[in-house]
């Protein structure tokens, strides 16, 4: 995933010299997870910027480029140290089009590693999607895989509004696919149907979709498992259709169960198809705590986990 | 007082003064019109106006400004026309931002400048970026920000100097150091003169009255004339006084006892008067015939205004994204 990323960056910024990345170490050093390798040498430090260790820093003066026509991607470093720059997410990127009578947008891409998985305890290894969630004005996209990373990076250039890009880094380098060479795109507000089944449905994203596959791969369960691949808009089309299919549905997620995505989810689908569901929606989701270090694979769901939902799914009369 | 010397500066002080008039007058009849019931709530700009009229009289048409919500002044001498501000107050149909904000928050892309927040200083890093693609780009213009002395205690002052100074950007910081942020003084604000603060970024910082027009058009020049050489960002602290309240909710009386009374020898308006006499530019009559005549066009601009019936309901939902999202859509139609 971490070649994907860094060839869509790469090749947006062959083509349009307005693209510029900025962040921590994104330049000499090629960015901590290596993201951004090789980009400093190919286009110079003007459009590859170190930035001073400041993350509402670097996300307010993106916004400011963004505003005067450029396409900066900010890199925040990790996703748990965003928080210093929400006012400046919240308050000036995801709201500068509609207080101005759309006269301004800010169309800029704030990419992010997230998740567990890597031994990084509390604070390298957040999933705080809900909180960008909660932010009308955004766009909140999660890829699962280098092909959909690539592809949907690619559409967030294309697009006229501030995008919240969350990598889940525990995925970096352990999913192998094929990306092709061009420029092709994964649209924005799409999710993917990644493997089809009669008896229920799994709706998840990011970093536990393999999860998820590998599970219902090898438990032979015949399951719709849909991937959601961006958060805000909702694919609303795709969670009914699964949901018509199968009457039984179960939500797979990292981050903490209270509002998490699970809640949203589920109230979409009871408010519109309670009549089709054959069981309650269950959620099998990370815990509402802290994220451990040396114990986090009590945190991030696994599939005795999900076996476990599974079974009372479908068990259940 | 500055010197200014050349025709072309004496014509841009008589404009910049006809401009404060309107500020002042425009400013007075929103308080009083909110105080009738007409207006919601006002920032009032009374006392600021020399320091924002000033900085404009060193800007060029197409550079950049990040204000915030006490910029009365500074967008008239934008020549941003008195209705787009009154439109705003009143939040019609006819607003630039639909009635979306409450009063005080105005923007204009036409006249480059930015759209107004509520939350002190998050113009800053804005202001910063704004620079930087002016300076990728390889224009000569530049970028004004401004902010009260109060957001010199926020973390994004802090991060937006720094990178201006890092990346030697063409942006003026001006801090509308009014003395008071609500009800709090600017000693409580800060141990340090804001001015000082500059050295610990690395760029020039420089003190002006800014109750006088010619001191603080004075360093603005200089420091507009850096940036767009390259040499890089300016903290300006430009001393004044708040001489109306924080909001028309606010009592100043309650924390504070000292006051600037209009027409008393610190009123901005009284300085620029006395230069404007001064360099024989003007007399006591052709003064006094400005301000009639201003107060006769700003009462018919706002009675205008006031007929202009309130955005269609379905504008508060639109423009949040570049399509509207199908929640909206659903969201809209349940409560239309």
């Amino acid at each position: 995933m971490v070649q994907a990323i860094n060839q869509a960056l790469s090749q947006n910024m062959e083509k349009d010299d307005s693209v510029v990345v900025l962040g921590e170490d994104v330049g000499v050093d090629g960015g901590v997870f290596r993201v951004t390798d090789g980009l400093l040498s190919k286009y110079g430090p003007e459009r590859v910027i170190d930035t001073p260790l400041v993350e509402l820093g670097i996300i307010g003066m993106g916004i400011g480029m963004a505003l005067n026509g450029m396409r900066p991607v900010a890199e925040i470093q990790f996703q748990d140290f965003i928080y210093t720059a929400m006012d400046q997410i919240i308050n000036q990127a995801a709201k500068i089009r509609y207080r101005s009578g759309g006269e301004y947008t800010a169309p800029i891409i704030i990419r992010t590693p997230y998740g567990g998985g890597i031994k990084g305890g509390l604070y390298h290894s957040q999933s705080g999607e809900t909180y960008f969630v909660h932010t009308a004005g955004l766009v909140v996209v999660t890829p699962s895989g280098p092909y959909d990373a690539k592809g949907l990076l690619n559409s967030a250039f294309k697009s006229q509004d501030p995008i919240v890009f969350l990598e889940p880094k525990r995925l970096y380098r352990s999913i192998k696919e094929e990306v092709p060479d061009d420029m092709y795109m994964v649209p924005l507000g799409k999710a993917k149907l990644l493997n089809e089944g009669d008896d229920l449905s799994i709706i998840t994203y990011g970093s536990m979709v393999p999860t998820v596959i590998d599970t219902v791969k090898k438990n032979k369960i015949s399951a719709d498992v849909l991937d959601l691949r961006t958060l805000l808009p909702l694919d609303l089309e795709a969670i009914l259709k699964t949901v018509e299919k199968t009457g039984r549905v179960i939500i797979v997620h990292e981050a903490p169960r209270t509002l998490g995505m699970g809640a949203e989810i589920s109230a979409v689908i009871s408010e519109r198809r309670i009549d089709y569901l054959q069981a309650p929606i269950l959620r099998v989701t990370g815990p509402d705590s802290p994220f451990p270090y040396r114990l986090e694979d009590y945190y991030i769901p696994n599939e005795k986990r999900i076996m476990k939902a599974v079974s009372k799914i479908l068990e259940y009369r | 007082m500055a010197e200014i010397t050349s025709q072309e500066e004496k014509q841009k002080l008589v404009k910049a003064y006809t401009a404060m008039v309107l500020s002042r007058t425009l400013d007075k009849k929103i308080v009083n019109a909110q105080r009738q019931g007409r207006v919601g709530f006002y920032t009032p700009t009374i006392g600021q106006e020399a320091l924002q009229i000033g900085a404009a009289m060193a800007l060029e048409e197409n550079d950049l400004i990040y204000g915030y919500y006490r910029d009365v002044p500074l967008m008239i001498s934008r020549g941003v026309p008195i209705d787009l501000i009154i439109n705003q107050i009143m939040g019609n149909s006819a607003d630039i931002s639909k009635g979306r904000q409450m009063p005080s928050h105005y923007g204009s892309r036409k006249h480059n400048f930015m759209s107004i927040q509520s939350p002190v200083a998050t113009n800053l890093p804005l202001a910063v970026g704004a620079a930087y693609s002016l300076k990728y780009r390889k224009k000569k213009n530049i970028v004004l920000t401004t902010f009260g002395e109060g957001s010199t205690s926020t973390p994004d002052f802090h991060a937006a100097m720094n990178m201006a100074a890092v990346y030697n950007l063409p942006v003026i910081f001006l801090c509308e150091n009014n003395g008071w942020a609500i009800s709090l003084p600017v000693e409580k604000q800060t141990k340090v003169d804001i001015w000082k603060k500059a050295d610990a970024y690395g760029m020039p910082g420089t003190r002006v009255n800014g109750n006088d027009i010619l001191e603080t058009y004075a360093a603005v020049r200089t420091a507009a004339k850096n940036a767009r050489e390259g040499k890089g960002p300016t903290l300006i602290d430009a001393i004044s006084f708040r001489m109306g309240p924080h909001s028309t909710s606010d009592d100043p009386t309650k924390y504070r006892s000292e006051s600037v009374p209009e027409g008393s020898e610190k009123d901005p308006l009284t300085i620029a008067e006395a230069a404007l006499k001064a360099l024989k530019l003007m007399d006591d009559k052709m003064l006094e015939s400005i301000k009639q005549k201003t107060v006769k066009i700003v009462d018919d601009k706002f009675d205008e205004c006031e007929k202009i019936p309130p955005p269609n309901p379905v504008t508060a939902f639109e423009q949040v994204y570049s399509e509207q999202t199908w929640m909206l859509k659903e969201e809209v139609g349940d409560i239309l």
